[in-house]
């Protein structure tokens, strides 16, 4: 081999190596704060389906007021509905054997969200404090919707400059030291506000208290890694929308099996294939090293 | 039996002397000339194809102008990308596979048997990829922000759309630098061909590596949407079964594609080339076979895998056995058939088939078999903007395509010169 | 030029495969509503279909029409069809016999009997049933549901009307003629004056039972005698001799499927009248309990016998009193309880606490005590005034004057105006004199809730629930609901409510639990619910809210826009 095909293995190997690390996700240990991750715990047996909470969110953030009062609701609620780029959380009446049931749907606050997972420009953020928002520097590729396991971004796609809409925790709010705009209005105080933790000994409490009323499972314990927004039912999960097929993996792991094959791609394709390029290489003289395009004219065929 | 009857045609001498550029206005004055049409304007594909481009660009603009809504797009909220995602961009990435294969197979292995071919679909891949990496640009919602990820307005780098994105971008580099001695040749520009010619090697294994990655990464994009595909198309190898598909789909497209050219442009093209042609085309077919032979029991073992055999006995099972059966088994044999008699017009059908496979697989992933529970009215379905517009840009990549190929040595012979450089 | 043809054919072939592949596979989430199977009335018909031993059925079941065969075989009698024993009383089986066990047994059993005596009738050129399967399991039985009679509820007023019929018939009262018990030694049936009981007792063989029933429950599945068999053993041989010894026109027990299954049952209140069963039972008892912690409980059985349908409610093993199973440290008879518990468990359907707490558990009583913690010894220890309602020696306490506000301090606690949180809403006017007059009264018309609630005070607790009587009607100031409940969130505490809550929850939670109309979260009243109880302010909020949304929205705006490089 000589100086100049040497170098350019070697140069491949090393860039290879370095483009590959450089792309290959970290694990980075997280700094040593003293925040924790906030929540909401939404305590499905004290909801009266009032959707005081779908107002007062909407009075926070600017979004059109929904109509709530009692003939709009009883037509509104006949049906499903989900988020959509005008309403960050909805509610939804469920009939069930142990009476009606009304569930108040929003993002999940993951603790290793999907969304952000997958968002090429960390447009897509888990704070800190447990909030999972969206910022401006987005391109739009729409990803996070692809990768949310309860489907909650929802893109603008009325507007020209689209943004993704989603409850963001009132993430505004909680720095000035407020409530989310739903908690402040439950007038049944279906919906709690803390530090995970303290929700989650809250859920266990009332479970432990009350076993007859409640189904003895927390929804967003561990579904999916464990998200922020904690639920309460007194009825199967299933029967008041939940899916339960949704694992305890945390979704950021799907992607992360190929994300680590990366670097060993980056190195070891340019070793392969420059040693089966010299390994194929046929005697000087007999023929041309690197040609581009073009007939070759070897007498031979 | 022999396929179809060739037609001699006269080789087509290079009259045109390489041009002399030696200064800004030379540059111009040679472009104006390149950008004259030659040849008939009114052939009836240019009747039909510039139409289409042409309210294809007023609908361009009408996108960028109102947004992806309705009734420019289908696009929804159960169902974010559509057609242009997951047609133009996916599917055509998987048809541009064909450029890392072939390099691969000419520049890696060295199996001269493909030379001839290799110019132009690299050619084929790199218009694709500036095509295509257009068509994500008028997809995404916020494309003024489209350099974000490039620049670094915070790297997501744990995100498998910001690994495709810089691929993407880096592997355009990497074909253009592959073609650019074509370019070379074409402005006469001697030294520089002979620069370029040196970084060939580089930037092929340089682009096979990228290439491995992003034909996977597309498919790895959707491992997070595990909640929404279905269980048969759903495994935790998708990254693996798009980049062995690739493979035979991309040389599905050369094959297909190639066999266009070969028509359109036969008088650049000697008798010589087109006998070699014949027996690329078996070769070729002789590689889809195994491959897909290979895919075919992949995919069944992965079913297996993941325990997802009793959804076979379904109506999603019914079209998962059309794409495999009907797609994947039926063209492979079909090209091993084709390969065994030498039987052009049966690899062209297997080319055919494969390639609807691959459309159907991609388009599963991206809006057929993802939220495939959902119910009939929240649908997606292509609207008439998305058609019209993914079919100006695969038209004006023909065009280009075109225009380039009657230009530069990409079919036809390189200059004289060109020769005697690659001979020392 | 005829493959190009072949392609563009097999070509064409893959395009509408795939269209009809997409059809099939976008539709693939629309919900087929499902149809319930209709329900066949009884009509004296019976479902043969046997799904305890078939499973799912290959063919539709049988509906078997039995009047229709009663009618055509009434020369030939019962016996033609079922098989009697050696004291001539019909056993109500069918088939009479069968070979072996298992599917097949079973099938050629039925069939065996069944088509041959259609094929006998039909030599005998009679009009017959079919001999062709699918005339028996016909088509459009076909996913129908089984047919089900209802239960026959043999309530006190039938055995009131049988002993007074049979005393007539016979001349003298005989329990015997229906009641027995099962003697080992003789193993046979025999009649023991003083030990007649439900007939649940013995033949009730789902239910669990204790050591001495438990044997003679066995015997009874052994030979297949379940409340069903046993019961049309019983009447159906008895109301069939008499009707065969009946004058025309004279009213007999019932032969005919549909006119002992009715399904109407009557009510707890229809059957106060009704005299009980004689079984020489005590006016009142005074169940005590040697080396018990407290005094004895006077228990008035007589009144307390009108407020069950059955003696089984309470006496639900055997007619015994509860001392004789259930000892103070529990044995095996009484399944491990002591007595203690057997008077005190709070959700049992049998003991004192139970029955009086789903009496609490009614609409008139549920809304203040869905929220009061019912006594339980075994977690709670209750106040020794609790335990001396019930625990006072011989003779009971004596009955209360009914509530009535009277003593109160009228102009306190007539109306109460709830102004603290005012902002969307005027301030809610609370009608609180009403409000307390109307619960007296509900106490004041059940004798169990008069007994209980022994002066107004104790209905105070209802809603203010943390503060005793005694103090909060010395001070001076009110028991306000916002002296315990802040108006703010108390973050450090996630369990603790604030006042919106407290007003919200107690007050919607008692009128959804007492499934009043207005004011209940539960029932949608027309127009707007709030309003039931606090007018809204005219001007908001539609107004005061649009301004508000509009400020924020702008400042949202600034922020979302004019920020591009996030932090």
């Amino acid at each position: 081999m000589d100086r100049r095909s040497f170098l350019k293995v070697i140069g491949s190997g090393v860039a290879g190596a370095a483009g590959g690390s450089l792309l290959a996700p970290r694990r980075t240990l997280a700094k040593e704060t003293f925040s924790e991750f906030y929540g909401i715990l939404v305590d499905t047996t004290r909801c009266i389906g009032c959707r005081r909470c779908e107002l007062g969110c909407a009075e926070v953030n600017g979004l059109p007021l929904p109509d709530i009062s009692e003939l709009k609701n009883e037509t509104v609620l006949k049906t499903l509905r989900k988020t959509s780029d005008i309403q960050y959380t909805t509610i939804n009446r469920y009939e069930t054997e142990k009476g009606t049931f009304f569930v108040p749907r929003r993002c999940m606050h993951c603790n290793q969200p999907g969304c952000v997972a997958a968002c090429p420009v960390k447009a897509m953020r888990k704070r800190e404090s447990g909030h999972v928002t969206w910022d401006v520097n987005c391109i739009g590729c729409r990803l996070c919707m692809i990768s949310c396991p309860f489907d909650v971004p929802k893109n603008e796609f009325s507007k020209a400059f689209p943004r993704i809409q989603k409850c963001n925790l009132c993430y505004d709010r909680f720095n000035k030291g407020e409530m989310p705009g739903c908690v402040e209005v439950c007038p049944t105080q279906a919906l709690i506000f803390g530090t995970r933790r303290q929700i989650l000994e809250e859920a266990k409490r009332r479970i432990a208290a009350n076993p007859d009323k409640y189904v003895d499972h927390i929804y967003g314990e561990n579904e999916v890694g464990g998200t922020s927004h904690l639920y309460l039912s007194a009825v199967p999960f299933e029967q008041i929308g939940f899916r339960k097929d949704l694992g305890t993996v945390a979704y950021p792991e799907f992607s992360t099996g190929f994300l680590y094959a990366v670097p060993f791609v980056f190195v070891l394709w340019p070793i392969a294939m420059l040693g089966m390029n010299r390994g194929t290489k046929k005697e000087d003289g007999e023929a041309k090293e690197e040609h581009s395009g073009g007939h070759e004219d070897k007498g031979k065929h | 039996m022999a396929g179809e009857k060739l037609e001699t045609v006269a080789v087509v001498e290079q009259k045109e002397e390489s041009p002399k550029i030696k200064s800004v206005a030379d540059f111009l004055d040679f472009i104006k000339k390149e950008l004259k049409p030659r040849g008939n304007i009114a052939t009836p594909f240019n009747i039909i194809s510039l139409p289409i481009m042409l309210i294809g660009y007023v609908f361009i603009v009408l996108r960028l102008v109102f947004g992806l809504g309705r009734p420019i797009t289908n696009l929804s909220q159960e169902y974010p990308w559509g057609l242009w995602i997951g047609f133009d961009v996916v599917t055509g990435v998987a048809f541009a596979g064909g450029a890392y294969v072939l390099c691969f197979i000419v520049y890696v292995l060295r199996v001269e048997k493909y030379h001839p071919i290799i110019r132009a679909t690299v050619l084929n891949g790199f218009l694709a990829y500036c095509f295509y990496a257009g068509a994500i640009v008028l997809d995404i919602g916020r494309w003024w922000n489209i350099y974000n990820p490039m620049v670094g307005n915070n790297f997501g780098v744990n995100s498998v759309m910001f690994l495709v994105a810089w691929h993407f971008f880096l592997y355009m580099m990497a074909e253009l630098v592959e073609f650019s001695p074509a370019i070379a040749e074409w402005l006469g520009a001697k030294k520089l061909r002979k620069i370029l010619s040196g970084l060939t090697i580089g930037a092929v294994v340089f682009g096979i590596t990228l290439s491995t990655l992003h034909q996977s990464g597309l498919g790895a994009l959707m491992m997070m949407a595990k909640s929404k595909i279905h269980p048969l198309w759903y495994t935790q190898f998708i990254p693996i079964l798009y980049f062995v598909s690739s493979i035979f789909a991309g040389l599905s497209l050369v094959i297909f594609e190639g066999s266009i050219s070969h028509k359109v442009f036969s008088h650049q093209i000697d008798e010589h080339h087109h006998k070699q042609y014949d027996e690329i085309l078996v070769g070729l077919a002789r590689i889809c076979s195994v491959v897909m032979f290979g895919y075919f029991f992949l995919k069944i073992l992965l079913v297996v895998h993941e325990h997802a055999v009793k959804y076979v006995n379904s109506t999603m099972g019914f079209w998962w056995l059309l794409e495999m059966i009907g797609f994947i088994l039926i063209p492979c044999f079909i090209f091993m058939r084709g390969a065994q008699r030498k039987d052009k017009g049966l690899i062209k059908l297997a080319a055919v088939l494969t390639i609807m496979g691959i459309i159907l697989n991609r388009l599963n992933y991206t809006f057929i078999a993802y939220n495939w529970y959902v119910p009939l009215t929240e649908r997606y379905w292509p609207s008439p903007v998305e058609l019209v517009i993914t079919a100006s840009i695969i038209l004006t990549e023909v065009w280009t395509f075109r225009w380039m190929v009657n230009r530069m040595p990409v079919l036809k012979e390189p200059p004289a010169w060109a020769k005697a450089m690659d001979r020392h | 030029m005829r493959r190009t043809v072949l392609f563009l054919l097999i070509g064409i072939m893959y395009i509408i495969l795939i269209a009809v592949g997409l059809g099939m596979v976008y539709t693939v989430g629309e919900t087929v509503p499902v149809k319930e199977p209709p329900i066949m009335k009884p009509d004296n018909r019976i479902s043969i279909a046997h799904t305890e031993i078939f499973g799912k059925l290959e063919r539709p079941q049988v509906i078997f029409n039995h009047k229709k065969h009663e009618e055509a075989l009434k020369k030939e009698g019962c016996n033609s069809c079922h098989p009697v024993n050696d004291k001539q009383k019909l056993l109500f089986d069918f088939p009479k016999k069968v070979k072996g066990k298992g599917e097949k047994a079973v099938m050629n059993a039925y069939h065996d009997e069944c088509i041959e005596c259609h094929k006998q009738m039909s030599r005998d050129n009679k009009k017959t049933g079919p001999v062709v399967c699918a005339e028996c399991h016909k088509e459009e039985y076909t996913g129908l549901k089984l047919i089900q009679y209802p239960v026959v509820e043999f309530d006190f007023a039938f055995h009131d009307n049988h002993v007074k019929k049979l005393k007539e018939k016979i001349g003298k009262d005989d329990c015997g003629q229906c009641h027995h018990t099962y003697s080992f030694e003789e193993k046979k049936l025999v009649y023991k004056e003083k030990t007649e009981g439900s007939c649940y007792y013995c033949h009730d063989l789902d239910k669990k039972k204790g050591p001495e029933l438990a044997a003679v429950t066995k015997v009874a599945a052994e030979k297949g005698l379940t409340m069903r068999k046993a019961s049309h053993r019983q009447c159906l041989n008895c109301h069939l001799e008499y009707a065969k010894k009946a004058k025309k026109d004279e009213k007999v027990g019932p032969i005919e499927c549909i006119k002992c299954h009715t399904g109407q049952y009557k009510t707890v209140a229809e059957l106060v009248k009704v005299s009980r069963p004689n079984r020489e039972q005590k006016e009142k008892l005074y169940i005590n309990v040697e080396n018990a912690r407290l005094k004895g409980v006077s228990f008035n059985h007589q009144s307390h016998e009108k407020y069950s349908k059955t003696c089984r409610s309470c006496h639900h093993e055997t007619l015994k009193a509860c001392k004789e199973c259930h000892t103070l440290t529990g044995k095996a008879e009484g399944g491990g309880i002591n007595i203690a518990n057997a008077y005190h468990e709070m959700f049992s359907e049998h003991s004192c606490s139970g029955c009086h707490n789903v009496q609490k558990a009614r609409k008139e009583c549920a809304g203040c005590h869905n929220y009061i913690v019912p006594m339980d010894i075994a977690t709670m220890a209750p106040k020794q005034e609790t335990c001396g309602m019930c625990h006072t020696g011989k003779d009971p306490l004596p009955m209360p004057s009914s509530l009535s506000t009277a003593g109160l301090s009228q102009d306190k606690i007539k109306e109460v105006t709830v102004k603290v949180l005012e902002k969307e809403y005027e301030p809610a006017k609370f009608p609180h004199l009403d409000i307390v007059n109307k619960l007296a009264k509900i106490s004041n018309d059940s004798k169990l809730a008069t007994y209980f609630h022994r002066n107004i005070q104790t209905l105070c607790e209802g809603c203010h629930h943390r503060s005793p009587a005694a103090t909060e009607v010395q001070k001076d100031s009110p028991p306000y609901c916002r002296n315990c409940h802040m108006i703010a969130f108390d973050k450090k505490n996630m369990n603790s409510i604030r006042l919106l809550t407290a007003y919200h929850n107690q007050c919607m939670g008692c009128h959804d639990a007492m499934q009043l109309k207005k004011g209940s979260s539960i029932q949608f009243a027309e127009g707007d619910r709030c309003v039931d109880c606090h007018k809204k302010k005219v001007g908001a909020p539609a107004e005061l809210t649009k301004a508000r949304n509009q400020k924020v929205y702008e400042q949202n705006k600034k922020i979302i826009l004019n920020k591009w490089r996030p932090e």
